[in-house]
């Protein structure tokens, strides 16, 4: 028994955790009854549904089917550790603002997918979004308000952007003429 | 089903309705407002805490033993190997477990259905009549313990004949898949024939017509295809209480159940829903709860089941998969004579709400065509397959799909366009039905014009049909459904509401009620909000807890909105009355002046004249009026009116006819609800209706192989659910006129929403294929490949 233990080190939304893996276990079974977090769901343990979904190296996953000891030094990040300073982030109020929440059993692993897609492309067409969830089902919403949401985001984060460079480019132009006085 | 006769609205019900009148003249604050599900901030935070989330201090697993075999006999179980393994708590199985027979799709305690449900499950039986039907349970302190330990379970089986197919099991000589068919057949409960003439005289009607058109279609099992899979946690304490958690849609008759199964009283069961991960009637039939309490009532602890998806597909519950045969004589002009309709459900091995199932499809039979006789005939079967249940529409999709094909099928060989054909038949607003009911604002025909100027149907057509030669084809089609607002008048329909106001001004409102993330707990709370003036987030509402709500009879029949409304109506507007007169004699002022404007009382002849809620309240308790009383309301709403609601459906598909793929690229329905109390979650509900109607259409089906009885595709890979790329474009619009029986306005939609979908995507896809007559759904590319074969 004792060589089917092993240690397995990784960090979930920024914090270092440190699991004794036995044999079977998945992500999934360690984030919910190892580590508490019980924002990801279990839908189908087949890799099918998407409730499951983390991020693993920013790159959205499902849970339920990835062994344990293949996140040894990887970096996970949760729905639980979306929020910002204890807030909504953009996204997650797009997703309330939308009406794209029902049951709400889909939304960790859409928010997680939608998550990776707008880092990777901050402008999505509508065509990638649906695309984007192509492992994500959802019996309650039909997806529309789901897409909705995402486009939403997308803009909100681009202001968002927008505002921070605008600020950025005040802040050196102010600092120029600090220099020049 | 006959109406109670001459029934009289009571007192509070008309002044509830004249206050309607006059808020709705004024204009609505909350409602009609587009207010998020109350929920929803937590579940985006991946906070709220679902069934299979909860943790209780010296909690069990339990995982159950499911048949392997379609039909045998339990001759013997030895538990001793399960029973050593260490970390394992219980063992339960049909030799050591009561057997009091019980329906788990009971409505009512007291057997009151006019409808035979009959009774044909045990916690544990010595007959296994499904693969995946229960054999035994084991609760241990983990969940790999408990599904190690069900492996040590031996169980020796004696095989029986088994009816795997709905067409076995319609024939009166295949061997019976459950004892209690009728007459040695495998009918469950009896046939519902019914209609406004003997049956012989309808079929005369329709053979003399000008034209006699018959087809029969096929009908699919599908799943609900909820995210959450079926989970239940059960805690029966030394002190005699059950407590069972569960992510229902009927508290009240789950606890009916339990106490039966497990003869205990009422009062020693505590039935609490848990946030509900999506249910669509899946959950409304109690499943695996007896097992977990009669685990907990063993060892003292809490003891969880969670299903795995595979277990969720093969014994839960599932659509009533069918067999309809129509027939109908029309005149040449297209004006219907007479319809009589067959039907064959197959409700799986045990009856559940097989006859209920039946009944509620026959109602919709006269509510949505006129003819002048029509017909009903319909039974469900038992067969050695998966149990079906309670679903989104609950009968009504198989019933409109086959119509609805059938009705194009006329329009197309008598020449008429099919919404001509539709247009000269449906019913119309306060006209009679054939039964003799009035259809109260039925604006059927509304919907059909309004769609389709809406959806550009005459321009759609002809664009269409310029694509017949090609590879990629083009349909267009539409249908119309119908469904009900309740049970009244099959059944008695009654919900109770209490609120009561808090120190400060907000208020909590109790309702047996079940929101099960469609967002009934936000409509309730803008209701009361519109009428106390009090923000619908400074209304609490507390919700199916037997021990803590008042009754209701479960989120079913499309009732929610429509019956709790009614009730919140009631209860809001007595405690709006009972502070309006405790303001009165604060102020000295008549009480008819007084109005609640946003937390203070105020006379409306001199607005400077107000006093505060709080003080109100202060005032009523400290008894400085009278006698010391709470600011509290409780009322019943029974339901006294039959009220329908109605959509147009048009869609437009393409056909791959070298892969037989049919891709859904357009999507519209036109609903007649009344007025639309919250519109965000008035689409939603319709997108979701949809998503499960294109999956009913199209893609979805649980396959059971005819030889073991065995589903060959217990999981999401191959229970083909729509993803989101597979979505057409989608738009809805509304005929918004308001039903003057509805709270507010307002009609159902959860279940209106689904009910229309196939027949228009199949309509279309006929389209698309010159007038091919599609008679079976799923449209799978093999089925429409064999089609185009043929033709």
């Amino acid at each position: 028994m004792e060589e089917q233990v092993q240690m397995v080190n990784f960090t979930v939304n920024g914090v270092p955790a440190s699991v004794r893996a036995e044999r079977g276990w998945t992500l999934l079974h360690v984030l919910r009854e190892v580590l508490g977090l019980m924002g990801t769901k279990y839908g189908c343990g087949t890799n099918d549904c998407g409730a499951c979904k983390v991020l693993v190296d920013g790159k959205p996953r499902n849970s339920c089917t990835i062994p344990i000891k293949n996140v040894d030094a990887c970096s996970i990040v949760t729905i639980e550790g979306l929020q910002e300073g204890g807030k909504l982030n953009i996204l997650q109020r797009s997703f309330v603002e939308c009406g794209a929440i029902q049951c709400g059993f889909c939304t960790p692993g859409m928010i997680i997918s939608a998550t990776a897609l707008l880092a990777a492309n901050p402008a999505p067409t509508e065509t990638e979004i649906r695309e984007a969830f192509s492992n994500n089902l959802c019996r309650c919403t039909g997806y529309v308000k789901i897409v909705e949401a995402v486009k939403l985001a997308a803009v909100r984060m681009a202001e968002v952007r927008n505002g921070a460079a605008a600020l950025a480019g005040k802040e050196a132009q102010t600092g120029k003429e600090a220099s020049r006085g | 089903m006959a109406k109670k006769a001459g029934h009289e609205h009571s007192a509070g019900y008309e002044q509830a309705k004249l206050f309607e009148k006059g808020a709705a003249e004024r204009g609505f604050t909350w409602v009609g407002k587009g207010i998020p599900n109350r929920e929803s901030e937590m579940k985006a935070a991946g906070e709220i805490q679902y069934i299979d989330d909860l943790r209780m201090p010296g909690m069990l697993h339990a995982k159950m033993l499911l048949s392997p075999h379609a039909h045998a006999r339990i001759k013997s179980i030895d538990a001793s190997k399960a029973e050593a393994l260490p970390g394992v708590r219980a063992v339960a199985h049909y030799f050591n477990t009561p057997h009091i027979i019980y329906n788990s799709a009971a409505r009512f305690y007291l057997d009151t259905s006019v409808f035979d449900m009959p009774k044909t499950e045990y916690i544990f039986d010595d007959t296994v009549r499904f693969v995946g039907d229960r054999v035994a349970a084991v609760a241990a302190d983990d969940a790999a313990i408990a599904a190690a330990a069900v492996r040590l379970i031996e169980v020796e089986y004696e095989l029986l004949p088994a009816v795997t197919t709905l067409e076995a099991a319609v024939e009166a000589t295949s061997p019976q898949a459950n004892p209690h068919g009728v007459d040695g057949t495998n009918v469950c409960g009896g046939r519902l024939a019914y209609g406004n003439a003997d049956e012989a005289e309808v079929l005369a009607a329709i053979n003399g017509a000008d034209r006699v058109f018959t087809d029969t279609f096929r009908t699919s099992r599908v799943h609900h295809g909820y995210m959450e899979p079926v989970c239940h946690i059960a805690h029966y304490t030394r002190n005699g209480k059950l407590t069972v958690w569960t992510s229902s849609q009927n508290v009240f008759c789950f606890r009916d159940v339990l106490s039966t199964a497990l003869d205990l009283p009422q009062s020693r069961i505590r039935v609490i829903k848990t946030v509900c991960g999506g249910a669509f009637g899946g959950k409304l039939e109690i499943m695996h709860e007896p097992v977990v309490a009669v685990l907990s009532m063993r060892t003292f602890r809490p003891v969880k089941l969670r299903l795995d998806r595979r277990e969720t597909f093969s014994s839960s519950r599932s659509r009533h998969e069918g067999i309809l045969t129509i027939t109908s004589g029309v005149r040449k002009d297209g004006k219907l004579i007479g319809q009589h309709l067959r039907s064959s459900l197959n409700t799986g091995a045990y009856a559940g709400s097989g006859p209920n199932t039946v009944g509620a499809q026959s109602g919709k039979m006269f509510i949505l065509y006129q003819a002048e006789k029509m017909f009903y005939s319909g039974a469900s079967y038992y067969s050695n397959t998966p149990s079906a249940g309670a679903m989104r529409g609950y009968g009504c999709p198989q019933i409109m799909v086959t119509r609805e094909t059938h009705t194009d099928r006329m329009a197309r060989e008598l020449g008429i366009d099919p919404v001509d054909f539709r247009l000269m038949n449906v019913v119309q607003p306060h006209q009679k039905n054939c039964m003799g009911n009035d259809m109260h604002n039925a604006l059927v025909a509304e919907c059909i014009r309004k769609g389709v100027a809406e959806f550009g149907w005459k321009e759609r057509r002809a664009a269409a049909l310029a694509t017949q030669g090609g590879r990629l084809r083009r349909g267009v089609g539409m249908d119309v459904a119908v469904h009900g607002n309740g049970w009244y008048p099959v059944y008695q329909d009654l919900t109770t509401v209490t609120i009561r106001l808090n120190n400060d001004g907000s208020a909590t409102l109790l309702t047996g009620t079940h929101d099960l993330g469609t967002g009934s707990r936000t409509i309730l709370a803008q209701i009361a909000a519109e009428i106390l003036t009090i923000p619908p987030l400074e209304i609490e509402v507390i919700e199916a807890d037997t021990d803590v709500t008042p009754l209701d009879l479960g989120a079913q029949a499309s009732r929610t909105t429509y019956i709790g409304g009614n009730a919140t109506i009631l209860a809001a507007t007595e405690l709006r009355d009972q502070l309006l007169a405790e303001a009165a004699l604060i102020l000295e002022v008549p009480a008819g002046r007084l109005e609640p404007e946003k937390g203070w009382v105020v006379d409306r002849e001199n607005p400077d004249k107000r006093v505060s809620f709080t003080d109100v309240i202060g005032s009523a308790q400290s008894g400085k009026h009278g006698s010391q009383r709470e600011l509290i309301a409780t009322r019943t709403f029974e339901s006294e009116d039959s009220v329908d609601s109605y959509v147009a459906v048009f869609c437009e598909v393409e056909v791959d006819t070298e892969t037989g793929v049919v891709r859904p690229l357009n999507l519209m329905s036109v609903h007649n609800s009344g007025k639309v109390i919250n519109p965000l979650l008035f689409e939603g509900q319709v997108h979701g209706g949809m998503h499960m109607g294109l999956g009913y259409a199209l893609s979805e089906q649980m396959v059971t192989d005819p030889e073991t009885g065995k589903l060959t595709n217990p999981n999401l890979k191959n229970y083909r659910m729509f993803k989101a790329a597979d979505m057409p474009q989608i738009r809805i619009l509304t005929v918004e006129d308001p039903e003057s029986a509805g709270p507010f306005g307002a009609k159902s939609i959860g279940e209106c929403a689904t009910d229309g979908i196939a027949g228009a995507v199949v309509n279309a896809t006929s389209h698309a294929l010159g007038g091919v007559q599609l008679d079976r759904i799923p449209l799978t590319p093999e089925f429409i490949l064999s089609k185009l074969k043929k033709s």
